[in-house]
């Protein structure tokens, strides 16, 4: 049987919601560096405290688009690495989770955020995970310095993890905007082209250069409906649906 | 190993709890999904000539569940599972027919590292197969029986997931982690009493709807097969795969006359999973085409009337509850999406007639005839007839078949064994009120679709390929023949021959160039091939390709050449389409299949034998000219329809007299150890 990555949480407060309000304290208490608050504080870090450059590129996404297809999870392990692998995706998009639950907590989207205060950056004991000043600031981790030891991994806030474990390398990975994609026909990065956003045939993902609030798990989750939709079935869909809670 | 394949199959004997692996490479020849399954199951349940291939129920049923090399690759509506084997469900005789489904098995299947798993024996007591990427263990599922599909995933999700809470978590599986949930396929009660009505669900709605094969499921003891991977599928060319779908979703493939938006999701198998999830009875984007049937509110919507808000809620419950009881939508449904004006007509429901019909309006049909009813010759309890299409009736009626009580036992043998047992059989199939053209199958398209009638006569029942619906359709901004010889330069093998598709039906044209011509016989055997290849081996979603309208078969050769990074040429994938189909047809003839089995239901051949059409009808070429007719008054001539069969065994290499293929004709395409059994048993067309 499987095992649960969180195991040893079981029983006690759910991770998500221990995030959501004191991600800062676990920080601090696993690793030394200091962490600013949200957006608008990291924007203007208070003096002593460590700050990184803004990302010039984030993923958005409106959840109730999406149709679950996992298009761009499959589109991300292909770009980077030339194989169908859901499971060195850099996006997570997870279904029925929990079960046969109905819209519009039927799909969870998990892409990753490019914190404003990036906890894999700031817990890497190698600098492997850097902020990549040659393009746009984007948050990645650099494959050759990377020591496998997982930090990474335990540390990022979200639920599910953004981080993601290659196990075939022994390696750490996260979203680069498709920085670095061997296998994709088009430039990616903050000024690109990724491949998650431009295969999503519901045009639920959008690269965008403002970030997005940082506050809670649902900034990232906007509207997205185009203005007239043409689709092929029935009726367009409308923003006025009540956004899922909490999921991020 | 090639490209797309994960190169293994699992083989469980669930008799001695054995569980050994196949070489894929073995099969390769055949494609993939239905292709390798039918040649597995020649090899394994055909050739050792142990078993006479009648019963479904034996334990010695083999039953391969195969996916295909496009799956888990990105390939947009490639994903789906093909299911073969004896069907409960065929009538008289249950023939060697198959089904597939879409979901996201498939995907999972691939992504475990296995293009497949054969099941066969029949275990002591209620198990279930659990695989994990290379691991696969037979359990018990002792807690398992009886309980409805939903719950039993449910169930199987929480023991392969262990403590993982899915959707917030990755779980690890030995260095690997995934977010995915187990992908189940499972029966329901309808399964575990064996009903000829039983689907396989997996997910929340997604069936496979055609065969009845969860019955073989329940007399195999096997409740569900899971599977949860964390693997890769290997690719030739990923970047390519990835410039096809930009392709198709923003130019090439801008799709107009198809059911299937070009964008179709590639984690699953559904193109049409829905852009607005809210608008589906299921979670998840899942959504069934067909089995929407039995939403339709009889009387009111499917005849033209409003749904009322309190009938589609109803309608929702009681689609819940057929995928919860693992019924086939198909087979149970009570009127169709589309009635038809039907000369003929039984004298009901305003001389309109569904142009699907299943079981649930039979029952209808009997009951405003006086037959059935509570203390009627045919005894309807514990049906509640007052509520016939209602929420309870439908409940009441899953119940009855799921526990074979009173009308649920002749019920739950399936419409054709029903009427048979009723004593209806003869007179209901004359009138039309029974409207399954051949092999019992659930009425689906009859005419002015000829090739989709011929599939039904030639393989086991309903063929459900719209391929060449659309295709042949009125077009707009050119003339018929303009349109016919485009399309014409898409049959390969048969290429610019556009009378294939004259559907002329009476009179000195269509023994010449219509109906019962050679040239008709070119387009059957095109859709066969095609089918066998691209939609039931490649597993593309028959709503979605070919599209011969706009991409098809480009659209096609750039998915299978950029996953597989095989040479071959369209011609090539047809020739190999037609092998699946010779194949087909072979364990076919080992079950006894011959030219005198092959006939239509009598109403066939008589006014009423024709439905509906879309798309402005089909094409006639009469007296020098072309032109589009819906043909309302088509039905078939029994002479001619025995011309077509001629014509149609020569096209194929099978033998005139009893449709056997030849030794030429299997040694032709590789397959002398067919020909050698067959000769052996005296069945090798002469």
């Amino acid at each position: 049987m499987a095992e649960s990555e969180n195991a040893g949480t079981q029983g006690k407060v759910p991770r998500r919601k221990f995030l959501v309000g004191g991600g800062a304290a676990l920080a601090a208490g696993a690793f030394a560096a200091q962490i600013p608050g949200p957006a608008v504080a990291a924007a203007q870090p208070a003096a002593g405290k460590v700050s990184y450059p803004a990302s010039t590129g984030y993923i958005v996404y409106d959840s109730r688009l999406c149709w679950g297809c996992q298009s761009c999870m499959f589109n991300c392990s292909m770009a980077h690495y030339g194989e169908a692998n859901p499971s060195l995706s850099r996006i997570q998009i997870i279904r029925d989770a929990p079960s046969f639950t109905k819209y519009p907590l039927d799909v969870v989207m998990s892409p990753c955020r490019q914190c404003v205060a990036p906890l894999c950056v700031q817990n890497c004991p190698t600098g492997a995970a850097h902020i990549d000043t040659g393009h746009g600031n984007v948050r990645v981790i650099d494959e050759e310095k990377c020591i496998g030891c997982k930090r990474c991994l335990q540390m990022c806030p979200q639920n599910p993890r953004r981080t993601v474990w290659n196990p075939y390398k022994k390696k750490s990975t996260k979203c680069d905007l498709c920085i670095d994609t061997p296998f994709w026909s088009r430039e990616g990065g903050p000024d690109g082209d990724p491949a998650c956003v431009t295969g999503c045939p519901a045009k639920a993902l959008k690269l965008v250069r403002e970030t997005p609030p940082q506050e809670d798990v649902a900034g990232y989750d906007v509207n997205l409906v185009p203005p007239r939709p043409k689709m092929p079935f029935g009726k367009p869909p409308t923003p006025a649906a009540k956004k899922p809670a909490s999921k991020s | 190993m090639s490209y797309g394949y994960a190169g293994k199959i699992a083989r469980v004997n669930l008799s001695t709890n054995e569980v050994t692996v196949m070489e894929t490479a073995r099969y390769e020849e055949f494609g993939g999904g239905y292709g390798m399954g039918a040649a597995i199951f020649w090899d394994l349940a055909v050739a050792p000539g142990e078993w006479d291939l009648k019963d479904p129920f034996d334990p010695r049923h083999v039953l391969p569940i195969m996916v295909g090399p496009l799956a888990g690759t990105g390939v947009p509506g490639a994903g789906r599972t093909s299911i073969c084997g004896i069907s409960p469900e065929t009538f008289p005789t249950c023939e060697f027919w198959r089904g597939n489904f879409g979901g996201r098995f498939g995907t999972m299947m691939k992504l475990a590292g296995w293009d497949g798993v054969v099941v066969e024996g029949k275990a002591d007591r209620p198990v279930w197969i659990n695989i994990v990427n290379d691991a696969v263990r037979i359990e018990s599922a002792a807690d398992l029986w009886g309980r409805d599909t939903w719950e039993t995933q449910d169930r199987i999700a929480s023991m392969v997931g262990g403590r993982a809470r899915f959707g917030e978590e990755w779980m690890q599986l030995e260095d690997t982690y995934t977010t995915g949930r187990p992908q189940i396929l499972c029966i329901g009660p309808v399964g575990e009493a064996r009903s000829r009505l039983a689907a396989l669900i997996t997910g929340s709605g997604v069936s496979a709807r055609i065969g009845g094969f969860g019955a073989v499921f329940g007399a195999k003891n096997l409740k569900a097969v899971s599977v949860l991977g964390s693997g890769t599928v290997r690719m030739a060319d990923a970047k390519a795969v990835m410039d096809a779908r930009i392709w198709q979703m923003t130019g090439g493939g801008l799709v107009t006359g198809s059911f299937a938006p070009a964008s179709a999701g590639s984690g699953s198998c559904n193109p049409c999973l829905r852009a607005d999830r809210r608008r589906n009875v299921y979670h998840a984007g899942e959504t069934m085409c067909v089995d929407q049937h039995w939403l339709a509110n009889p009387e009111k919507q499917a005849l033209g009337g409003a749904q009322s808000a309190q009938a589609a809620s109803e309608a929702e419950l009681a689609s819940e509850a057929l995928m919860k009881y693992g019924a086939s939508g198909w087979s149970a449904h009570f009127l169709g999406l589309f009635v038809s004006d039907i000369p003929g007509a039984p004298d009901f429901f305003d001389k309109k007639v569904p142009v699907e019909t299943g079981i649930g309006w039979y029952i209808r049909y009997l009951h405003r005839i006086g037959e059935l009813g509570p203390g009627k010759r045919i005894d309807s309890a514990p049906l509640p007839m007052e509520q016939w299409g209602e929420l309870s009736f439908r409940l009441a009626f899953l119940d009855a078949i799921s526990k074979r009580v009173g009308i649920g036992d002749a019920l739950a043998e399936g419409c054709m064994r029903a009427a048979e047992k009723w004593g209806r059989l003869e007179q209901d199939l004359e009138s039309g009120a029974l409207r399954f053209p051949a092999w019992g199958a659930t009425g689906h398209w009859t005419l002015p679709s000829a090739e989709w009638a011929y599939n039904y006569l030639l393989g086991a029942g309903d063929p459900s390929w719209h391929g060449l619906v659309t295709a042949v359709g009125k077009p707009r901004g050119k003339t018929t023949e303009e349109a016919l010889v485009e399309l014409a330069k898409k049959m390969t093998p048969y290429a610019d021959d556009i009378f294939m598709f004259n559907y002329a039906w009476k009179g000195e044209e269509a023994w010449k160039t219509g109906l019962y011509s050679p040239h008709k016989a070119k387009e059957v055997a095109w859709s066969r091939h095609y089918a066998s290849f691209w939609n039931e081996s490649m597993a593309f979603c028959e709503m979605f390709l070919p599209n011969l309208e706009t991409i098809s078969p480009e659209i096609e050769m750039k998915y299978y050449t950029a996953v597989t990074g095989k040479k071959d040429t369209f011609a090539d994938t047809m020739r190999v389409g037609q092998k699946i189909w010779t194949l087909e047809r072979a364990i076919r003839v080992m079950h006894g299949r011959n030219r005198k089995a092959e006939v239509f239901a009598p109403f066939m051949y008589r006014p009423g034998a024709s439905g509906m059409t879309f798309w402005g009808g089909v094409p006639i070429y009469e007296n020098g000219k072309w032109r589009h007719d819906e043909a309302p008054d088509m039905y078939l001539d029994r002479k001619g329809v025995e011309d077509f069969k001629t014509h149609y065994y020569q096209l194929e290499g099978w033998d005139r007299d009893n449709g056997w293929p030849t030794r030429r004709t299997l040694e032709g395409y590789g397959l002398k150890r067919v020909a050698d059994v067959m000769a052996e048993r005296g069945k090798l067309g002469a």
